[in-house]
């Protein structure tokens, strides 16, 4: 692994991608004309549970500018169903239909398809379509979905249990025997939806002649895409072609193969015309794909001290109606890892997922985001229970360097973190000392200050070895490929997608690193199947770590190729060749090969290569990562608490980071902002409401709420960052912690504040009204 | 009530004839029959912004108007903003201190900015977040978008020099 | 989501709007800035066949300095009023709200009209028009008619406007000497709908004792809520913190809000109280500078 003597990673270089976004140019799905394309809207259920009895379209069919409108039947003829039946313990195998056709089970649930010329007489088509529903009770509520007595969201299943795990290491029934206190507390997220500001849409298109089928989706992941398309409609994966355009924001929404694409998808295959779909956002919100609405409670064993013997989770998820993803697998990861940075042994957890008459759940950007909360949340309730300073308990428990690398519990390991040193940092920036005493001033004037930490340890990457422990089909390697061109120009592509975080600019970089030349010289392709090598595609923070690490690689083999055939023109040995300011030079004289000249002879002279090698430059490479890397971070969150009106002011937030060697400094700042963003966006402001009888009434964006910029701070990012030792350049992948980090800090900072009423928020979103319920009636202990 | 009407449409400058349905909204008109896609659609209900444009240099949400309606108007578009192909102020600042990610909802930021900016240009960073406040971002936190902002501010006020100027 | 169809006309006078209105009647809507019936219209909660576009109005679009009153055009612009230097001194109370409603893009064409017309229970400028006890004079085939405000607001969404009719002018008092006045709003984000808000007068005599009071709270019933009943109790008393306070507890007993299943009855109880306190020290102040 080399050294920090980096000449591209970690360069402060302005994004490729600006200029078209910037001037209007983008090509998002919905600015690329396709002409002749139909347009599709969907027919959606205003029920939570109902039988379909009959569906109705004979009106619509007769509707001006109607091409065709079909429902679950006709695409059950063209597709085939989904079976999502992974072999993980404790998870039951579900199947779907591409839309369903004998009962709904959630409101917005997509029934009927209708194809027009455009967009407004396919609306006015779809209220001419006539169902009629027989309502069934419907299951709102995790507690009641638990119940033997529930209705059954999936008939097919015995329960709404659809998955249940549980694990024990050590004794931790004994440690709390033992323990000199047993601290219980509690957390529940709200459902939430990720809300990209470009909704998802596709559009397909058949070539009858070549039976090909493409289709231009905002997706993060096209290739696994292609794999799911091409079997669903029974083709080859040879016949398809996913290409995914500028993406308006995925945030792991749009990594998912949706029912509409699909059946979008199968209607141009069937019509032998285009068509299109976009979701407006009133869809987008009720039937996209909901995430987290997960409930913990802890059961922490301490000493006097508050040092942790044993700690417990119970964890129950609320998982929606319908398996777009396998059930156990985010609720799996939150067990996984939440003693982060923590030293116990002692561990137990049951994780419970229920399926409820809601809209699915997905992967939504850290799926594990409650996990820091929890902890840090935990180690707060035990300050408080023995009365001592939550930053001091932290310190008791905490790892330190020597003692990593830290095998957990669960058996992840803990190597190249840095938890108590960003810790130290972060405190350090904000002088926590001098915070008290303004915090104890200001009680005094009846002004509640507050300030919470968040240590945040990050799972990252999840390379093939993980998936295979975790009984999860499915790899983590990535693959990539780098061509130099005759005239010196370079190429190069890998399997990833991206929604905005600007890898052509930061992945350019690992190439030009790995190859020797400027940034600027590489074009980096991406999120056309036809011409990216299959890849696992973007979530999980792996695209620096898996992906940047196969470029660099790839990039290291092109150059070594390039050395040998200057060496050999230039006829010295390899390693008197300097490769600098695009010349491949003699060390000592001024007798070079440009790079141009080596790329030419390479394509158009290969008699004049050297004995056995063959021509052309143009690199094929995958790469698996570890297991698992680590970031790590510590969070700090100030507020202010109006406590007559329940509102939250955030007047300062810190982070101390690190997140490995860092390939764009410029994107890893972004991406940390716009990831704590997110967490205080849910901590504080986001809820999927369902009423009682499962309706959504969050339906629009002036009832699903995420702050503007008059709500957020500025964030103040410490950056500390050290290299993994296990990765090509030192890579560890971020981009979900700060969410995880942003939850717990701003929680803390809240129970921080309102610590002398006696009170404890254990909910999100902390709404104004919900503060006020907890304050009303208490009195503040006088400060002392 | 589906008859299609003709309407002119001055966008940009440019004089554009269209046959279109009362009821298009100027965002889909300005996309799909001016094919200007920069104006983005993110929720046809006037919350998110992504579909600001100028009316008679004024910001407005072109959800919310009747292309039918503009008949008279003068529209401006993300499209007229980098005159000749040369950033704005704005836009550069953008580019500068990494004020976009996915980048959907940045024209609507910069229309909104470039009419603002020159009815208050010196703005305090409170007045630029409250202003901001009609444009959802759900990629950067807004903090770069801010910076970017004063940074085109300044500039615009002659007070700091543009990289390479 | 996209609008049903509906046929378009684009009034070029106020007789042009009598004359569509009188023919097509219930089946036709007026549209002025569109802020709000947009969205409605969007998602089709409105669903009209024809729709009457007020934009080309433009003698309608003023703000005047009529003597004693602020004369404003139905088709003045919120951020028009928000920052005309007539209004921000001789009715700093509507400066103040209209500057509040939505956001800048929406401000721009977002009318007085429409807004009074559209009626929503927590918006600003029904609740300064009847915090001020505005004139508002409207105008149809039939001839113009002065409702004071307190009258014109009859339920959720809904006015005393006969069909037919649309608003042409409001009227506004101007602030007088040691008079002052005060807008408060709370929501859960910058630009939101309020979920209460608050606007507070106040009149001193010569020192510091109150000589008027006034509070309106909006957010809190079907239509704004004038607390004028309570002020005999508070007038003639030194305006001091106490006795903000002393108001505003007495408003937050006397409000009658509904519980909805997201926000309880008391908490808007408790925000009106906040508010009110708020609201009454700022107007204070104000009257002690003028």
């Amino acid at each position: 692994m080399p050294g920090p003597e980096f000449t591209s990673i970690g360069k402060a270089l302005p994004r490729k991608e600006d200029y078209r976004l910037l001037i209007g140019a983008g090509r998002f799905v919905d600015d690329i004309e396709i002409p002749g394309a139909l347009v599709a809207t969907f027919v959606r259920s205003p029920h939570a549970h109902a039988r379909i009895v009959s569906v109705d379209v004979e009106a619509a069919r007769g509707c001006p500018g109607i091409v065709a409108v079909v429902t679950g039947r006709e695409l059950g003829e063209w597709t085939t169903k989904l079976r999502m039946a992974p072999p993980i313990e404790g998870l039951r195998p579900v199947e779907m239909s591409t839309l369903p056709t004998d009962k709904v089970r959630f409101q917005g649930d997509p029934v009927v398809c209708v194809i027009a010329t455009d967009r407004y007489l396919a609306e006015d088509a779809a209220e001419q379509v006539v169902v009629e529903y027989e309502p069934l009770p419907a299951v709102t509520d995790m507690w009641q979905a638990l119940q033997a007595e529930a209705p059954r969201v999936d008939e097919a299943l015995s329960s709404n249990l659809v998955s249940h795990q549980t694990f024990s290491h050590g004794d931790p029934a004994a440690r709390r025997r033992e323990a000199y206190k047993v601290v219980e507390a509690t957390f529940s997220q709200a459902r939430q939806t990720h809300l990209p500001i470009e909704t998802r849409g596709c559009v397909a298109v058949w070539d009858p002649g070549r039976q090909h089928l493409t289709l231009t989706i905002g997706t993060q992941a096209p290739h696994p895409l292609r794999t799911q398309l091409a079997a669903r409609l029974r083709l080859t994966e040879s016949q398809v072609s996913v290409v995914s355009p500028d993406v308006g924001g995925g945030f792991g929404q749009k990594i998912i193969f949706y029912r509409e694409e699909l059946t979008v998808a199968a209607l141009a295959r069937a019509l032998g015309r285009p068509v299109r779909w976009r979701e407006d956002r009133m869809e987008n919100l009720i039937a996209a794909s909901h995430a987290r609405e997960d409930f913990c409670r802890t059961r922490a064993a301490v000493t006097k001290e508050g040092r942790l013997l044993g700690l417990e989770l119970e964890l129950v998820e609320d998982f929606g109606a319908y398996c777009f993803y396998p059930a156990n697998y985010l609720a799996r990861v939150v067990a996984m890892i939440l003693t982060g940075p923590y030293k116990v042994q002692d561990y137990a957890f049951d994780v419970k997922v229920v399926l409820s008459n809601k809209c699915g759940n997905g992967p939504m950007r850290a799926p594990m985001a409650i996990t820091s909360w929890v902890i840090e949340g935990t180690i707060e309730a035990i300050a408080r229970t023995l009365g001592l300073d939550p930053a001091e308990v932290r310190r008791v428990n905490m790892l330190r360097k020597e003692e990593l690398p830290y095998t957990m519990a669960t058996g992840e390991v803990l190597e190249d973190i840095t938890p108590r040193e960003t810790f130290e940092a972060a405190l350090s920036a904000v002088d926590y000392a001098g915070f008290r005493e303004r915090q104890k001033r200001a009680r005094h004037e009846a002004r509640y200050l507050g300030l919470g930490i968040c240590v945040v340890v990050e799972s990252t990457t999840y390379g093939s070895r993980f998936y295979k422990a975790a009984g999860i089909p499915g790899s983590g390697h990535e693959a990539a490929w780098v061509r130099v061109e005759p005239s010196g120009a370079v190429n190069a592509s890998v399997g990833l997608g991206p929604t905005g975080q600007g890898y052509e600019t930061s992945l350019s970089q690992a190439v030009a690193e790995g190859l020797g030349v400027d940034p600027k010289d590489v074009r980096v392709h991406l999120g056309h199947t036809d011409i990216a090598p299959y890849g696992m595609g973007s979530r999980g923070a792996r695209g620096g770590t898996a992906g940047g690490s196969t470029l660099y690689l790839a990039a290291l083999d092109a150059r070594a190729k390039m050395v040998a055939i200057a060496a050999h023109l230039l006829e010295v040995a390899e390693s008197d060749i300097e490769l600098k300011d695009g010349r491949f030079s003699v060390a000592g004289t001024d007798r070079s090969k440009s790079f141009a000249e080596v790329a030419r002879t390479a394509y158009l002279d290969p008699l004049a290569l050297p004995q056995g090698m063959s021509p052309g430059l143009d690199f094929s490479k995958t790469y698996d990562p570890p297991a698992m890397t680590y970031s790590n971070a510590t969070h700090v969150c100030m507020v202010d608490v109006a406590t007559d009106t329940g509102a939250i002011s955030i007047e300062r937030y810190v982070v101390a980071e690190d997140c490995g060697t860092v390939l764009s400094p410029v994107v890893v700042e972004g991406q940390q902002h716009g990831a704590i963003a997110m967490g205080l966006s849910g901590a504080l402001f986001e809820q999927v409401f369902y009423d009682e009888n499962g309706q959504n009434l969050s339906a629009t964006l002036a009832d699903y709420l995420v702050p503007t910029a008059a709500e957020l701070p500025n964030f103040e990012v410490i950056a500390m960052h050290t290299p993994n030792g296990r990765t090509p350049a030192g890579v560890k992948g971020m981009a979900e912690g700060g969410v995880m980090g942003a939850i717990g800090a701003v929680l803390n900072a809240v129970n921080d504040a309102l610590a002398p009423f006696g009170v404890v928020a254990d909910r999100q979103p902390l709404s104004p009204q919900y503060i006020r319920a907890l304050l009303r009636g208490k009195v503040a202990k006088e400060a002392s | 009530m589906f008859e299609r009407v003709n309407v002119k449409l001055n966008v940009n400058g440019q004089a554009h004839e269209l046959l279109v349905e009362p009821r298009k909204l100027l965002s889909d008109a300005l996309r799909e029959d001016c094919r200007l896609t920069g104006t983005h659609v993110g929720c046809e209900h006037g919350v998110c912004g992504a579909c600001t444009v100028l009316v008679d240099g004024r910001p407005a949400r072109a959800c919310l108007i009747y292309a039918v309606q503009m008949e008279g108007h003068a529209i401006t578009t993300i499209e007229a903003i980098a005159a000749q192909g040369r950033l704005s102020a704005l836009q550069e600042a953008l580019h500068e201190e990494h004020g976009l990610q996915c980048g959907f909802c940045t024209p609507g930021i910069v229309m909104t900015f470039e009419a603002f900016l020159r009815k208050r240009p010196d703005p305090s960073e409170g007045e630029i977040r409250q202003t901001l406040s009609g444009n959802l971002c759900r990629c950067t936190g807004y903090h770069n978008i801010v910076a970017a902002i004063r940074k085109a501010a300044a500039r615009m006020r002659g007070e700091e020099n543009h990289a390479g100027a | 989501m996209k609008p049903a169809a509906f046929t378009y006309h684009r009034a070029r006078s106020l007789a042009d709007v009598f004359a569509l209105l009188a023919t097509h009647g219930d089946a036709a809507k007026v549209i002025a800035g569109g802020q709000s019936l947009g969205p409605m219209l969007n998602v089709r909660l409105a669903q009209p066949d024809h729709l009457i576009d007020l934009n080309d109005l433009h003698d309608l679009s003023y703000v005047r300095d009529a003597g004693t009153v602020i004369a404003v055009g139905a088709l003045a612009r919120h951020d028009d009023v928000a920052s005309s230097e007539l209004v921000r001194s001789a009715c700093p109370l509507l400066a103040e709200a209209a500057g509040t409603v939505g956001h800048y893009a929406i401000r721009q064409r977002g009318t007085m009209g429409g807004s009074l017309a559209h009626a929503d229970p927590a918006a600003q400028l029904p609740l300064v028009a009847v915090a001020l006890n505005a004139e508002i004079d409207v105008a149809s085939a039939r001839g113009r008619r002065t409702l004071p405000a307190r009258d014109f607001f009859v339920s959720v969404m809904t006015t005393a406007l006969e069909a037919e009719e649309i608003i042409v002018e409001v009227r506004f008092p101007r602030l007088g000497a040691r008079e002052g006045s005060a807008f408060e709003l709370f929501s859960r984000r910058h630009g939101d709908f309020a979920i209460v808000a608050a606007a507070a007068t106040v009149a001193l005599d010569g020192g510091r004792r109150v000589a008027r009071v006034g509070l309106t709270v909006g957010g809190v019933d079907a239509v704004p809520v004038s607390l004028e009943e309570l002020a005999p109790r508070f007038v003639g008393r030194e305006a001091n913190a106490e006795w903000c306070a002393g108001f505003a507890q007495a408003a937050r007993e006397r409000i009658e809000p509904a519980d909805d299943p997201r926000i309880p009855a008391e908490y808007r109880r408790e925000l009106c109280a906040a508010l009110a306190r708020r609201a009454l020290e700022r107007a204070i102040a104000q009257a002690i500078g003028r």
